[in-house]
């Protein structure tokens, strides 16, 4: 018999913090460690043999190596140090490649060794814009303001103004717009073609044939709308008892994100719908508005959410009980980079620091398009995949499926 | 002992269990001179504990019987009850070790009668039985003890007790005024037997035990089966003696875990099979369920386990437990999943026995010289020191093994000692 391994797939787990899967001997300790595990369909024991076994196709279908918290619990109790926990993890950042779109980009977010190409490619996009901006008519973005221009605008005016021509419309917000829109919309369908390849190739796998296809209204309130309110609450996440503070970390992160997406939802409305009527709308917030205090409290959350995480991580590396990847660390680095450049160029704003502050926003929009961007190929795209892959277990028992 | 250079040939055995004995007899009667020393009040060590051996299912008094009666007719073999080596200087062939002699406070006068016993008010915890029971404060370690010698528990032992005892005794065997006393000898070489001791089971939090008196330990087991254990040899649940209808074996409690005893102790498989034997003698309709991760029966014993496996009412379930809950009527729960079925199983039993595995005496407790020892705690040969290891003090083993350890270990002791 012509046995031939899948080389390509080991190594890649390897990287990815799998590197303990081979000293598994299936003692299923882990699949009653775990506090997620169920009656009828246990895990991570199986994932474990799967995977040692190649069964790559098994392992990217199968709901429960996305349901898994990464609490820890398993690799805590494993008798071998094969740190299920991590396994999955590297599973996980495994099927998010071959979910991937465009496959390029993904496999450039894999490697550390791409830092500078992931880095450059937005330092880049951004630079080139903030130049196109002189050609573009009106007051041109490419300059430094005076203090009392940056005390008025901040960064509103980053990429210039065009508001003698064009009342109802910034040019800034034209060019933000036009890089972080782009950057969202690439996110938004890569990740609707991961999740989709995703769903498609759980339902064959499990065999589901489904009397009727649930309305999207149907889908929304009976599978997707619980699964959001039970992250939100993080009822799952709770469940771990060996790293319970990585809840007190990525709760508070959570809630950032959503606060400050309401916020940026408001600017935006702002800005640009409400201030093509009231052009006096314009310019930062108040400090004591409140969408703007909701934004603040949320990038400290940002950061205070970030530090716990890292800490852990840390911890949790020193105490070998977890492995030191690229694919951790990036998200870490990339939020705390985010969360850091936002709220140094809101001090330096008061400060009245234009130079330096034009710099650090300039780092901020770049690291903002960092998160948007790579979003559904690292370890952030668990938003969209444990959600769906909780979408799915409920819809797998659902009255749809015979 | 010594010849005209001022050595000597004889060869000093550390411990006095199947393996200290073993190596102790095998030396002497090929005529060499041998120091037997052993820590606790009577020979047998974890052998003379249990019910019955595996896999032809005799009791160990037998086995036991005939090597005490061979020492007991060997001129050539020094026996040390309660006794420890201090320290060890020299060198191989001309050792000098100082051995220290607790009181036993009783003297050779000591018929066994157990008067004293009779007439002791104080009581304490069985070690022999695992706490399963009490035994008074001066007592006969076990029924086949030798020496066969009463030994007083002085911390347990009130002023009371101290009289009551003494007035009891005909033969004034009692000397609560008895001291240590240190030894010295010259031997050649010398065997380690230090043994093993049962890897400490309350360090499985997970797996309760201590928490419900329905758990307990595969020793425990055996002394539980034993005609002379604290049940008369029913297994009964310990707490309420209720007769069982079911029961599960924890295989790999705390073995085969880098967070506890990382090796295989190579007899927990057995000793569960032999175990499910004494249940089903006792109790014809019993459930037995056996979790497991492995089946270990290496060579012959292979039939041994087609036996067990063929009894119908027994299941065995492929997967460790990895968390036990308390029920209210006594029993406890044993969840696992069950790795051929890919299902998590919580199975009720009236009782539930940890097979914990062997850990070596000399990962426990200090060492009287520096001895060479493996990650574990077991010990290493060491030739250019005329230093042996044997029996459970070397690997964790079955007594067969242990017996051949120990005869090898001896005749490479003898090579010393001939030089």
């Amino acid at each position: 018999m012509n046995v031939q391994p899948d080389l390509e797939f080991i190594r890649e787990l390897k990287t990815a913090g799998g590197d303990t899967l081979k000293k598994c001997f299936q003692c299923a300790t882990c699949s009653v460690a775990c506090p997620l595990s169920t009656e009828s369909k246990p895990f991570p024991r199986k994932e474990m043999i799967w995977a040692s076994w190649g069964l790559k196709d098994q392992l990217v279908t199968d709901p429960d190596v996305f349901l898994c918290h990464q609490c820890g619990d398993c690799t805590e109790k494993c008798p071998r140090g094969a740190k299920p926990g991590e396994t999955l993890g590297a599973i996980r950042a495994y099927a998010y490649q071959q979910f991937a779109w465009p496959k390029g980009l993904a496999k450039l977010t894999t490697s550390q060794k791409n830092l500078p190409i992931l880095i450059g490619l937005p330092a880049v996009v951004i630079l080139v814009m903030w130049i196109l901006s002189a050609l573009v008519p009106g007051t041109s973005g490419l300059h430094i303001p005076s203090v009392e221009a940056f005390a008025e605008h901040g960064y509103q005016q980053f990429f210039g103004d065009w508001s003698v021509m064009f009342k109802w419309y910034g040019k800034n917000i034209f060019f933000i717009a036009l890089i972080m829109g782009v950057s969202a919309l690439i996110a938004i369908i890569s990740c609707w073609m991961g999740v989709t390849r995703m769903w498609k190739a759980m339902i064959a796998n499990a065999e589901i044939v489904a009397n009727y296809r649930p309305s999207l209204c149907q889908f929304v309130g009976r599978f997707l709308w619980p699964s959001l309110l039970e992250t939100l609450q993080h009822k799952r996440f709770k469940e771990c008892k060996t790293n319970s503070d990585r809840v007190s970390g990525h709760l508070p992160l959570v809630l950032a994100f959503i606060g400050l997406f309401l916020a940026t939802c408001w600017s935006l409305i702002k800005n640009d719908i409400l201030g093509l009527i009231w052009p006096s709308l314009h310019g930062p917030l108040a400090f004591f508005d409140p969408i703007k205090l909701i934004a603040n409290v949320s990038a400290i959350a940002m950061l205070y959410g970030v530090w716990i995480l890292w800490k852990n991580r840390r911890k949790m590396e020193a105490e070998g009980r977890a492995s030191n990847t690229f694919y951790d660390w990036f998200l870490i680095w990339e939020i705390a980079a985010v969360g850091v450049t936002g709220l140094l160029a809101e001090l330096l704003r008061w400060g009245g620091q234009p130079l330096l502050g034009y710099f650090v926003y300039y780092l901020h929009l770049v690291t903002v398009m960092m998160l948007f961007l790579y979003m559904p190929y690292t370890k952030f795209a668990h938003i969209v995949y444990r959600t769906v892959a909780m979408c799915f277990e409920k819809y797998r028992t659902s009255s749809f499926v015979r | 002992m010594a010849d005209e250079h001022g050595a000597t040939g004889a060869v000093l055995v550390v411990g006095g269990g199947i393996s200290g004995l073993t190596a102790a007899l095998e030396a002497a009667e090929v005529g060499n001179d041998v120091f037997l020393v052993e820590k606790s009040p009577s020979l047998g060590g974890r052998v003379a504990q249990l019910n019955k051996y595996f896999p032809k299912l005799c009791p160990p008094s037998c086995g036991l019987e005939i090597n005490f009666r061979r020492i007991r007719d060997n001129r050539r073999i020094r026996t040390y009850t309660m006794t420890t080596v201090q320290s060890v200087t020299g060198g191989p062939g001309n050792y000098e070790v100082k051995l220290n002699v607790a009181p036993r406070y009783v003297n050779s006068n000591c018929t066994a009668c157990g008067d004293c016993a009779a007439a002791c008010p104080d009581s304490m915890d069985n070690e022999f039985n695992f706490g399963l029971d009490a035994s008074k404060a001066i007592y006969l370690p076990h029924p086949m003890a030798f020496p066969r010698r009463y030994v007083v528990n002085k911390e347990k032992l009130s002023a009371d007790g101290a009289k009551a005892i003494t007035a009891a005794c005909k033969y004034a065997a009692i000397d609560l005024e008895m001291k240590a006393e240190t030894l010295t000898i010259n031997v050649a070489s010398i065997v380690w037997a230090t043994g093993w001791t049962p890897y400490d089971a309350h360090k499985m939090d997970n797996l309760k035990f201590g928490q419900s008196p329905a758990i307990i330990t595969n020793m425990m087991m055996e002394r539980l089966a034993s005609p002379s254990g604290p049940t008369d040899g029913k297994i009964l649940r310990p707490g309420d003696n209720k007769a069982i209808s079911s029961i599960g074996f924890v295989q790999c409690a705390g073995s085969r875990d880098e967070n506890h005893l990382e090796f295989c102790s190579h007899i927990c498989c057995m000793a569960t099979f032999k175990q499910m034997s004494y249940v089903r003698e006792q109790y014809p309709d019993a459930e037995i369920y056996v979790f497991y991760i492995d089946l270990r029966t290496p060579g012959k014993y292979e039939k041994f386990r087609a036996s067990r496996m063929a009894d119908s009412k027994a299941k065995f379930i492929k997967g460790k437990v990895a968390d036990v809950t308390l029920e209210d009527d006594g029993g406890v729960t044993l969840i696992a999943e069950n790795a051929v079925t890919m299902e998590k199983i919580s199975q009720k039993v009236d009782l539930a026995v940890l097979a914990t595995g062997m850990q070596p005496n000399a990962a426990l407790e200090p060492m009287p010289v520096a001895l060479k020892q493996d990650a574990n705690g077991f010990l290493l040969s060491e030739a250019d020191k005329g230093y042996y290891a044997a029996g459970c003090a070397k690997k964790a083993a079955d007594v067969v093994t242990c017996a051949q350890s120990s005869t090898a270990a001896a005749l490479k002791a003898l090579q010393v000692s001939r030089r």
